[in-house]
């Protein structure tokens, strides 16, 4: 059988996936994702392509790609581990929310109510994987320096930072300093207000070791549902029944 | 002389929490040292603390009010008068360290009914009104009925709530160290022992020697907290031995951040040396067992053991990685695994504290707590 991470640019194969997927009603998919650990080089493009998809303030961090290493000099090796929200099918944190402000849409794929939130953190503190961090409502040009007519500074240089994201389809700006998501939990999405456009998820595209995969496991033609089905594949802490979405290759 | 003394203090606390509260408002969570993975503080840790001492309070009040027992004639006001002031100290300090606290009124209206959180809202919420309108009646119309029949209602409530709050950490199968059955068994232990121990320090250091039943309350109380601290280390025996002999890593290195990390003094010194072993040791004695100023101050030491024994709870397991490596994945703000509260967390503490202690002081001095009370 041909490999098809070989046959055809994988990207271009995932993009007739998702085209099919969403020609499905909603409740018919199964989004995945699945992430090759032997082709992810440690580049981190995945983290800060997330970063620039959702504006994400500092101490906000959907996909961090986690690093190890092992052996002395010269006998050295690194492994990486790339940690979206493994969207679970079981997922502990929902349940925990007092105001239903977080839960698995029609997609499968759990979200956060950005204007149901009240910012109580049971849910971070719930998820196994600390795939949930805190706005604390940063911003980057925190303390810029500001003269008048000497140095632009901080209201000229936080205009990106300010304008809005389109997480959920919805446009957030940072206009003050307790609006939503200012105040909320916040976590990887999938990207849904990409896929909504037809798009893959911002890490799935810029991986350029092509080791991130996202399409739909209902779809048996699809990338995702071949790879899922090989041997060498794992789940993160599979023994505490939370039956992530997140595959790995290993 | 300390009474006044307590007032000063108490305000002087309040000032500095005036600046954290204007902090607090203006910047939000910013400059508060918890983050994203240590996510809850020492406002969580507070919350506990306050929350515990009133359902023990609460209890405390029901050997007045309900059981009648006569050496606990006239305790039911002040207990009740020290619940309310700690249960509104606990609220605000949770309150404050909501991420959107105008939303709170969700909780009541939009609530998840299968969130152990939400159900301890609720819970916490009607026991503040059933203490209120109990010290009310006790006040007003001690001999009525519905008095009776409320405090019945509370004592299990107050069982419920203090319970909650161990249920709201037991259930997180993800944090080994909160994960044990013990949790919501011990929390109404704790919280009866620290409600007895905010009883010996409000009948100790403010009662009115005048009481010819305050020398035999004071030794049923501090016999009572020698039990209770026996019985609290040997809930801290059983869990951190179990842990340490399961050896699931994530547990084991919670225990040893208690007992070795950066909080040992913490562990050692406030909660086991001062909030424990001295206490009980004092306590036991006949003499200062029954004398206001060493079975008052007995008590403060144990509710500072307390405060430390709540930190210590809720720290320690947020300070172990889910994930090994996350330590240095990703670098910002609020992403580390080390905690100290800040300066302004601190000063938010010592405001609801001052507030508490103020509150407590201006109503024994202005509603009628103690009753005049015959003596058989």
């Amino acid at each position: 059988m041909p490999d098809p991470l070989q046959t055809k640019d994988i990207l271009l194969r995932m993009q007739d996936d998702l085209r099919r997927a969403l020609e499905k009603p909603p409740q018919q998919r199964r989004w995945v994702m699945v992430i090759d650990l032997r082709r992810c080089i440690g580049c981190h493009a995945c983290t800060v392509a997330c970063v620039a998809e959702n504006k994400l303030p500092p101490g906000v961090v959907y996909r961090p790609v986690l690093e190890e290493e092992f052996g002395s000099y010269p006998k050295v090796t690194r492994r990486f581990l790339p940690r979206p929200c493994l969207q679970c099918d079981n997922p502990p944190c929902t349940p925990v929310c007092p105001v239903h402000a977080t839960y698995r849409d029609e997609n499968g794929v759990v979200i956060v109510d950005y204007e149901q939130c009240i910012g109580c953190r049971y849910c971070i503190t719930a998820c196994p994987y600390a795939a949930r961090t805190f706005d604390f409502g940063r911003t980057y040009t925190d303390g810029t320096a500001e003269a008048e007519g000497l140095i632009l500074g901080r209201s000229r240089a936080d205009d990106y930072e300010r304008a809005a994201n389109f997480e959920y389809g919805v446009p957030h700006a940072r206009i003050g300093s307790e609006e939503s998501p200012i105040g909320n939990v916040r976590k990887c999405h999938f990207c849904l207000h990409r896929l909504a456009a037809g798009i893959l998820p911002a890490c799935t595209t810029t991986c350029i070791g092509r080791a991130t995969l996202f399409g739909d496991a209902n779809d048996p033609d699809s990338l995702v549902t071949e790879m899922i089905a090989r041997p060498n594949v794992i789940r993160l802490k599979e023994e505490l029944g939370t039956q992530p979405r997140v595959y790995y290759l290993v | 002389m300390l009474k006044r003394i307590a007032y000063v203090v108490s305000i002087l606390a309040l000032l500095a929490g005036a600046w954290g509260l204007y902090d607090r408002l203006v910047n939000g969570h910013q400059n508060a040292a918890y983050g994203s993975y240590v996510v809850w503080g020492l406002w969580v840790a507070m919350y506990l603390f306050f929350a515990g001492i009133a359902a023990g309070a609460f209890m405390i009040a029901t050997l007045d009010l309900l059981f009648g027992i006569r050496v606990m004639r006239g305790i039911g006001r002040l207990a009740l008068w020290v619940a309310l002031v700690s249960l509104a100290a606990a609220l605000l300090s949770i309150w404050l360290d909501l991420g959107h606290m105008m939303r709170i009124w969700k909780v009541y209206l939009q609530g998840s009914i299968g969130s152990v959180m939400a159900q301890m809202v609720w819970g916490y919420t009607a026991f503040g009104l059933l203490t209120l309108v109990c010290l009310i009646l006790a006040i007003a119309r001690p001999a009525a009925r519905l008095l009776r029949v409320l405090m019945i209602i509370g004592l299990p409530l107050s069982l419920f709530i203090s319970g909650a709050v161990g249920a709201l950490l037991g259930v997180e199968a993800s944090r080994m160290f909160w994960h044990i059955g013990l949790l919501p068994v011990q929390f109404p232990v704790f919280s009866l022992a620290s409600g007895t121990a905010a009883m010996l320090v409000a009948v100790g250091l403010f009662g009115s020697r005048q009481d010819p039943l305050r020398s035999e309350q004071l030794r049923l109380l501090s016999l009572a907290t020698v039990v209770l601290t026996i019985v609290k280390l040997y809930f801290l025996w059983a869990d951190f031995s179990q842990s340490m002999y399961g050896n699931v890593p994530q547990n084991v290195k919670a225990v040893e951040a208690v007992m070795y990390g950066q909080y040992w003094w913490a562990f050692w010194i406030l909660q086991l040396l001062l909030g424990s072993f001295v206490p009980a040791v004092v306590l036991a004695l006949p003499g200062p067992g029954r004398n206001g100023h060493w079975a008052g101050w007995m008590g403060v030491l144990v509710l500072v053991g307390f405060a430390a024994a709540r930190a210590n709870i809720v720290f320690p397991a947020l300070t172990v990685p889910e994930l090994e490596a996350l330590t240095t994945a990703f670098t910002g703000p609020h992403l580390t695994f080390e905690y100290f509260p800040s300066l302004m967390e601190w000063a938010v503490t010592a405001g609801i504290t001052g507030m508490a202690i103020l509150a407590f002081l201006i109503g024994s001095d202005l509603l009628p707590l103690r009753a005049k009370m015959e003596v058989a």
